[in-house]
């Protein structure tokens, strides 16, 4: 609705504790990445302003373009691949099948345990001497496909990512608590008519929870350009820097004292992700005006 | 064929695909639960081997269960005292958050005035800055306000980082809350605060909750500044405590395992009691719509 | 409803403030550990100068990594002891444990960068001697070191490698060498009772080796590829002598290292790619490889961690010549493992309290319990160790009559070569760049 005067009183005092964090924590800092960006710094000696050839650089560096189509693709599946997993479950407990509790529960387990632990086991399982999954092979007579997963070039980055899209409680959440707030009657109704429970949960259920489902995919998308922990802990970029991802780029440029690159390549991610986050509103707003 | 033969046909069809329907649910919810208890299941159980073991055979068992890995764990200086950090610092700052960033998505989500959606992109883009390449500036930042090694000051920054998330989540689902009850309310002479209050607010409380898990788990999980910021044992968290078993040349990582898997008793039970409250506190009737 | 969050609002905006407030009333940092254990063994005949009266007691911050579970944690928590009873009202410091050292690394260039060094603080070869200076934000110790009784205690040519235009800004504390182990019993199970002295019958012997099914070299390319960056820079002396990187990495010494270095990993795990020190350890430990490299900390881990009684059955050797090379058979790879820094003092009296805490801590009783309860070497002289296991007493016996040891390559080479290290030997590995073009990889990432 509009606001009325008293109404843009209060939305000034409301507004401005996030605001006042804002300022202080993003744009005050990303102010001196920016800044930080056009000069040469190895952050002790003195800096030089070199103008934008940090971005050539890091732009003209195959290993920066890799990560940067890296990204895409984890931004890709987890918002095409995960969230919709996430989705289909979501539905699925929404209908409180038995132990539905308990499960929703476990869902939820991997983001509760350190990333750390998680990136130790699935280190182990892919290991080419002792992995669980060559084992497995072992077992089932194909030995000969047993290999070094995370360190051959064109398994490495499948493994990341398939390991990681199966770890749905994070979206499943958002989509549950969105969910629950659906009205029963309308299911009730659907059931009197005789929608069988896909069509309910096609028909009503998905059309209710269009919102959480686009909070997610832009969530999804956000977190894939942002992926950094699980790729620096189970394989540090490698092979050969097929696996590196963007922030990965900008924190082994610090390692190398090399601020100017680093926080250039910063710059860049963040204009990636606006153009994602405008992209995805643009797409779901389009679906809208095109269905009224 | 008759008429009622078909109609038996179909009905033993849909039965049959019920069935099925049902079968492949179960596989579904069966294989994501081993495939998330798993992780679990192995820290426990790698946390009672010898380190020698952890890498000679990962998957085995134990050859004697190493309970002295727990009590090296309980030994690290102020373990229990670094859980309750965590637990104010991640409470505190979870709460200043949430209240920042549910005020803004109110404004945000159910008022249109100008420039809101470029001020929502703009913290949504917060999202996207790496955090790991402001290291120097937070620790500017928070040195000159006399925050450093102090816990409001990780209380602080804590809030601040989680802000563009957390307002993301909560305006999500906010704008799919009814605009005919707010009227509604607002024709009845409610105001401003009152809306939020006693309308907004409740109704949102799903987004909220979510916002604030993830925010409290943000917190619990967050390394780099927690060490970058602090330098007394007295202020640290948690994160810290388990990477005691960490040095220079080695990582005791069994121990460390030990260490985590007490670290996260207390955070699956808060999560267990607050997906309770979520149900519990759920307002049936007419939200959506 | 509005109630309950009315309420919670006032609870956190309270609390908020309280947290705020309540800090200050808190000691500012843990005190060392072992406080109390430590005077009665400390060693007594302590050089102290007597001219240290400051006009109040001045502490120090010292972000130290030698905490926790550290091999040094225990003895260097009751020098820290010592330290501040001795100087009781006088000078105080305050240790900040550090324990994962890529956030310590991270934490001491932050600093460094935000203008404000901690007093006290170690650092690596990743740091460039250089870079330190020219910062300006470091104290220089050349006036207590050049000429004065503590320079005379290190070992020839310690400080020399410190001193830059004249100035000390990093005291050398923690050196190492790097020698070859082996595990006897595989080897004399292959048919070698002693480990080879060149690079060719060190392959014959790894064929030997991988014919029973034991891997040879436990190699890896993941983290900072560690042990792979050790055996390369021993090859490189071996095959470029002890100036190999003088000419930067143009020297074909470089090119034919990396052959060597490439053909190794013909006889190590499968799963060396991508492999952290954490895997190649437990190979090692677990009986499944035969011959190792790594620094002097590590040799008490074989008897504590190895399976199958390892410990007894670990033995040292010298890393083997190239034929044709110009290395000298015993010259070997160091580094300088740890130098101690300082930031810049305004305050006369806190300079004069830094210049005391190092002095202190690099006494040679000190050093000695250290080296002797960590396996650890420093640049002090020290004596010998009857105490030592069998296998460091053999690597400092040949660190002794080395007739050269040169610093490994990380740290021979800019900071941001060494870190593209693994990724190049990847290239390498998997055969998408031959030996020429893994150093140019290295070259590129130089620029």
């Amino acid at each position: 609705m509009k606001p009325t005067k008293k109404d843009r009183l209060g939305m000034a005092l409301f507004m401005t504790p996030a605001l006042v964090l804002f300022v202080l924590f993003f744009i005050i800092p990303v102010g001196y990445v920016l800044v930080v960006s056009l000069f040469k710094w190895n952050g002790m000696t003195a800096a030089t302003f070199v103008g934008m050839k940090n971005y050539v650089t890091i732009w003209k560096d195959p290993v920066f373009r890799r990560s940067v189509i890296n990204n895409v693709l984890w931004a890709l599946v987890a918002s095409c691949v995960q969230v919709p997993l996430s989705v289909l479950m979501a539905l699925i407990l929404n209908r409180k099948p038995r132990g539905w509790k308990f499960f929703r529960t476990v869902y939820f387990f991997p983001q509760v345990i350190s990333g750390v632990a998680l990136a130790m086991l699935w280190s182990a399982m892919y290991n080419s001497e002792y992995g669980l999954i060559n084992g497995i092979l072992r077992a089932i007579g194909r030995g000969d496909l047993a290999i070094n997963w995370l360190g051959t070039l064109n398994t490495a980055l499948p493994a990341l990512l398939i390991y990681w899209v199966f770890y749905i409680g994070y979206y499943m959440v958002i989509v549950m608590s969105d969910l629950s707030g659906v009205d029963k009657d309308f299911y009730e109704a659907a059931e009197i008519d005789g929608a069988s429970k896909i069509q309910q949960a096609w028909f009503i259920s998905l059309p209710m929870i269009k919102s959480s489902v686009l909070t997610c995919m832009t969530l999804a998308a956000v977190l894939g350009l942002r992926q950094f922990e699980q790729v620096y802990l189970l394989t540090n970029g490698g092979p050969a820097n097929r696996t590196s991802t963007m922030v990965l780029y900008l924190y082994k440029q610090i390692q190398n004292t090399r601020y100017g690159p680093a926080n250039a390549a910063s710059v860049m991610l963040i204009c990636v992700g606006v153009i994602v986050i405008l992209g995805i509103r643009a797409l779901f707003k389009l679906g809208r005006s095109s269905r009224n | 064929m008759t008429k009622r033969n078909e109609t038996a046909y179909l009905n033993a069809g849909d039965a049959a695909k019920a069935g099925l329907g049902k079968v492949l649910k179960w596989i579904l919810m069966l294989f994501f639960a081993f495939y998330t208890l798993f992780p679990l299941i192995w820290l426990i159980i790698s946390s009672f081997k010898t380190n020698t073991e952890l890498f000679g055979d990962p998957f085995s068992l134990p050859a004697v269960w190493q309970i002295g890995n727990y009590i090296n764990a309980f030994k690290v200086s102020g373990l229990l005292k670094m859980m309750g950090n965590s637990v104010v610092i991640g409470g505190l700052s979870t709460v200043l958050n949430v209240l920042c960033a549910s005020m803004l998505a109110y404004c945000i989500s159910r008022f249109h005035f100008k420039g809101r959606e470029a001020i929502f992109t703009f913290f949504a883009a917060g999202i996207l800055v790496p955090l790991n390449a402001l290291m120097v500036p937070y620790y500017v930042i928070i040195s000159q306000i006399g925050l450093y090694n102090t816990r409001a000051g990780l209380i602080l920054l804590y809030s601040a980082i989680g802000i563009p998330m957390s307002t993301f989540i909560i305006r999500g689902l906010m704008d799919s809350l009814s605009r005919e009850i707010e009227e509604a309310a607002y024709i009845d002479g409610c105001g401003f605060f009152g809306r939020y209050f006693r309308i907004i607010l409740p109704l949102s409380q799903n987004g909220i909750v979510t916002a604030a898990t993830f925010q409290f788990l943000t917190c619990w999980n967050e390394f780099v500044f927690a060490n970058l910021l602090t330098s007394s044992q007295n202020v640290r968290t948690i994160q810290l405590g388990i990477r005691y078993f960490t040095n220079q040349f080695s990582t005791d990582f069994v121990s460390m395992y030990a260490a985590i898997v007490i670290s996260i008793v207390p955070s699956i039970i808060g999560y267990m009691i607050f997906q309770k409250q979520i149900v519990s506190g759920l307002t049936s009737g007419a939200v959506k719509g | 409803m509005k109630k309950i969050l009315a309420m919670i609002l006032a609870l956190a905006l309270a609390v908020t403030a309280f947290a705020c407030a309540a800090p200050a009333a808190e000691p500012a940092a843990t005190e060392a550990p072992a406080a109390e254990a430590a005077a009665t063994e400390a060693p007594t005949e302590a050089v102290v100068e007597e001219g240290f009266h400051p006009a109040s007691e001045v502490t120090l911050n010292f972000p130290c990594i030698w905490v926790g579970t550290d091999s040094k944690a225990a003895v260097f928590g009751e020098m820290v002891a010592a330290f501040n009873d001795e100087y009781a009202g006088r000078a105080k410091v305050v240790i900040e444990e550090q324990t994962d050292y890529q956030a310590y690394r991270d934490k001491i260039r932050t600093m460094i960068s935000a203008g404000q060094a901690p007093d006290l603080f170690s650092v690596d070869g990743t740091f460039k001697l250089a870079d330190l200076a020219d910062s300006g934000k470091l104290m220089d110790f050349a006036p207590y070191l050049d000429g004065t009784d503590w320079g005379a205690t290190y070992t020839e040519g310690a400080l020399s490698d410190a001193t830059l235009d004249g100035k000390i800004y990093a005291i050398p504390f923690e050196s190492a060498v790097f020698g070859i182990y082996y595990n006897s019993e595989l080897l004399a199970n292959a048919g070698y009772t002693e480990f080879p002295t060149t690079y060719d019958d060190m392959f014959a012997m790894a064929d030997a080796l991988k014919a029973q099914g034991v891997i040879a070299f436990p190699l890896m390319t993941g983290e900072n590829a560690w042990t792979s960056m050790l055996w390369y820079s021993q090859i490189l002396l071996a095959i470029g002598g002890p100036d190999v990187y003088k000419n930067g990495l143009d020297d074909p010494a470089f090119v034919q290292a990396a052959d060597v270095l490439k053909k190794m990993f013909d006889y190590t795990s499968s799963d060396a790619v991508g492999a952290g020190a954490a895997v190649v350890n437990g190979h090692f430990l677990n009986f499944e490889a035969a011959v190792y490299t790594n620094g002097p900390w590590f040799l008490p881990r074989f008897a504590k961690e190895g399976i199958n009684d390892l410990g007894s059955k670990v033995k040292f050797a010298l890393p083997p010549e190239y034929t044709g090379g110009m290395g000298t058979y015993g010259g070997l790879a160091g580094t300088v493992q740890a130098y101690l820094c300082a930031g810049t003092q305004t305050d006369a009296d806190k300079a004069a309290a830094v210049v005391e805490f190092y002095k202190f801590i690099n006494q040679p009783e000190w050093l000695y319990q250290l080296a002797e309860s960590s396996g650890a070497m420093f640049f002090v002289k020290l004596d010998s160790n009857p105490n030592d296991i069998q296998i460091k007493q053999d690597l400092l016996a040949a660190a002794n009559s080395a007739p050269y040891i040169v610093k490994h390559f990380n740290d021979s080479m800019p900071t941001a070569v060494g870190n593209a290290f693994p990724a190049a030997l990847d290239e390498l590995v998997l055969g998408t760049v031959d030996a020429q073009g893994f150093v140019d990889l290295l070259k590129a990432a130089g620029e």
